[in-house]
């Protein structure tokens, strides 16, 4: 049997909620991500499992020397060499480079979609790389929001079950989360298309349900792949507008793109090259 | 645990929705095994339900002592070693050897022409009977009474008939009417009660159909005897038949065996006689029935395993077809174990739904077959309980394979797949 058979296996057998000790509640104070708090915060943490605010004093993202590489057949591919990001509180950072620069496995790294090969990662002063794939699982569905190129909406789905979708994986209570849906739904101005299917909507409409996605569920961050390169000019436009107005409604945003007039909305711009951050 | 398999409960019900063609061709795959489990069973059941009626129709705390006629030879060797058949000196040497015996019942059968006051002749079965008889077959009577001792010690020429018997002697089937035997008048006491048996019963078990039996004090067939030219050549005083009635039915195989060695001495060794056990019958009856079940649930199961190889096969195809979904649930946040419940979930509901509408179906299917073959099934519970578990266990087995395949993929290739 191979590995990953096996680890495909034990992972039925033995679900990793039952591994690890149950949240603390002292915490967040039994918060829908009071569970994160037995992920061991950084060694100089004050105190382990204190106030949320107590943690804006940590960047929101910290990543420092993460390399990357694929196998290739026989050849070892590296794609990220030493990257080092940092992202505070309400910044909204845009990362340049050409394709194959590395900047969607950066993004994927990030969104604890993947795993580096060496390096750190601090999501929220929180060690990320030190948990399991349960707790990534939720630590996206909690924390992390993205938002794709090709928007990536469930079809069958309405705009409000694709935008309640990440809540399937969180514990809100649904009276919670329905309000968080169109509370966030309302933000990126779709309450009138709330109950169609992605297929009804145009282009910038789609986007708009996938930003209101990666919203409803207030995470500490919003990582756009590209969020425009589906989209035309004037409807591109639009989205980049949305994306400054939320960042000026307080959210942090990382967005990957190609394309300079889409990058200057960004407060801060870093290039990628060759898996490596080059200074202007 | 709870909450995820809730949510997956529901993002499975939706999916299938979605395709509800596909969906319901798999579900009618498990349909037709459960409904094939649970038919098969049903027959089954029904079968074995059927002899076991039979059987305990003869009792099981009886053992029944028949005689048998012997060709010519075994007649000499008979005469040689002194042994004429069933005598009512058997019937005391086992009341007095056999323990646990409760009472014994003698009969004999005669043939002889009746023909009742209205003139009318026809054939029932003529029994001489020792009074115990109805008390040990459990016989009712609709009319007046069944022979008593009194009728045996008085040698009273008086007769107990079957409701069949009575029927055809219309108003003459009477109590206190007379019905002729040979030269006889036997007066008409009592009218035995309907007894429902369907003539394969009668034949295959060779109970006497009493419906049709006029039944004499023992003793009366010797007043028969010597008016009946056939009956002459043979010994009248030879009991047709003994049923033994045994106390409890936990001793009727130690009492059976000691019957037959208390015969066998008495008899010196002459095979005149047989020895039935209806618990032994029984027995041997339950056993081959549940070979019989077991072949038949066998191959139901078979059709239930193909609909799983369906499920399993469609469930592939469904997780191949939804990579895009995996990756992109992954991505907001489902854990492997997310993924898994969903596509498990989803095999489950298929399964479930297909042995539901299976046990409605199958119900239906073994109602025709007992209406159109006219054999007796019997929906137990475990015929729908069994089919029900196994599709439930079918579903889970064959809907692990892609969940945990779907669960394993890579959600970042997920992603990007169109």
């Amino acid at each position: 049997m191979t590995r990953s058979a096996w680890y495909g296996l034990k992972m039925i057998m033995i679900p990793d909620i039952f591994k690890h000790p149950t949240p603390q509640q002292d915490g967040a104070g039994g918060r829908a991500n009071s569970w994160f708090n037995d992920i061991s915060p950084l060694p100089n943490s004050p105190r382990r499992g204190g106030e949320e605010s107590e943690y804006l004093q940590y960047p929101v993202i910290e990543a420092i020397d993460i390399e990357k590489s694929y196998w290739m057949g026989s050849t070892v591919l590296p794609v990220l060499n030493g990257v080092k990001i940092r992202v505070e509180q309400n910044e909204f950072v845009a990362i340049m480079g050409p394709s194959g620069s590395g900047k969607s496995t950066l993004l994927h790294i990030l969104g604890c979609l993947d795993r580096p090969d060496t390096g750190t990662y601090h999501l929220g002063g929180r060690n990320v790389l030190a948990a399991t794939d349960y707790e990534l699982s939720r630590i996206r569905a909690t924390q992390i929001g993205f938002v794709f190129q090709a928007f990536n909406l469930l079809p069958a789905l309405t705009v409000f079950e694709n935008v309640r979708a990440p809540f399937s994986y969180s514990r809100i209570n649904k009276r919670e989360a329905r309000s968080r849906v169109e509370n966030a739904v309302a933000r990126v101005g779709l309450t009138h298309r709330i109950h169609h299917r992605p297929a009804e909507l145009s282009g910038g409409e789609l986007q708009r349900a996938a930003i209101a996605r990666a919203l409803a569920i207030g995470p500490k961050i919003i990582l756009a792949d590209e969020p425009t390169g589906n989209l035309d000019s004037k409807t591109g436009f639009e989205i980049m507008n949305l994306f400054q107005k939320l960042h000026q409604e307080g959210a942090s945003i990382v967005m990957i793109s190609h394309n300079h007039r889409v990058a200057e909305f960004a407060q801060r711009v870093i290039a990628l090259m060759d898996g490596r951050i080059t200074d202007k | 645990m709870i909450v995820e398999t809730a949510e997956a409960v529901k993002i499975a019900g939706r999916s299938l929705m979605q395709h509800k063609l596909r969906s319901g061709l798999s579900v009618l795959g498990v349909v037709c095994g459960v409904m094939a489990v649970l038919a098969m069973i049903a027959v089954g059941e029904g079968a074995k339900e059927k002899t076991l009626k039979q059987i305990g129709e003869l009792g099981i705390r009886n053992i029944f002592i028949k005689a048998v006629s012997l060709s010519d030879e075994q007649i000499q060797i008979a005469r040689e070693r002194l042994s004429d058949g069933l005598r009512i000196f058997d019937r005391e040497r086992i009341l007095s050897i056999v323990p646990d015996v409760d009472d014994i019942a003698c009969l004999i059968e005669i043939r002889a022409a009746v023909i009742s006051t209205a003139h009318i002749e026809f054939s029932p079965q003529i029994v001489a009977c020792s009074p115990n008889y109805a008390a040990i077959q459990r016989f009712h009577l609709s009319q007046g009474r069944f022979l008593n001792d009194q009728d045996i010690s008085g040698n009273h020429l008086v007769c107990a008939i079957g409701a069949d018997v009575a029927r055809q002697l219309g108003i003459n089937g009477q109590i206190g009417n007379f019905l002729r035997i040979e030269n006889e008048l036997f007066k008409i006491i009592g009218v035995l009660d309907r007894y429902y048996r369907d003539k394969e019963t009668v034949t295959t078990m060779a109970i006497r159909n009493i419906n049709e039996m006029v039944l004499i004090p023992l003793g009366a067939e010797t007043l028969l005897a010597s008016s009946n030219e056939v009956q002459k050549e043979y010994d009248i005083c030879a009991l047709t038949e003994m049923i033994v009635l045994i106390k409890s039915a936990e001793t009727v195989f130690r009492a059976g065996e000691v019957i037959k060695r208390t015969l066998d001495l008495s008899h010196n060794g002459v095979k005149d006689y047989q020895i039935i056990i209806p618990l032994e019958l029984l027995r041997q009856a339950q056993r081959t029935q549940r070979i019989f079940n077991l072949v038949l649930g066998a191959i139901a199961a078979i059709s239930l395993l193909v609909g799983g190889i369906g499920i399993m096969n469609i469930m592939l195809a469904s997780v191949s077809e939804r990579t895009k979904e995996i990756g992109i649930r992954r991505a907001l946040g489902a854990t492997r174990l997310d993924i898994t419940l969903q596509f498990l979930a989803e095999a489950f509901m298929m399964t479930l739904m297909g042995g539901c509408i299976g046990i409605v179906t199958g119900i239906a299917n073994a109602y025709i077959i007992s209406q159109i073959a006219g054999w007796n099934t019997s929906v137990t519970f475990s015929a729908i309980f069994l089919p029900l578990v196994m599709s439930i266990s079918v579903g889970l087995f064959f809907g692990l394979y892609p969940a945990v395949k779907a669960a394993k993929m890579d959600p970042i290739k997920a992603l990007r797949t169109e």
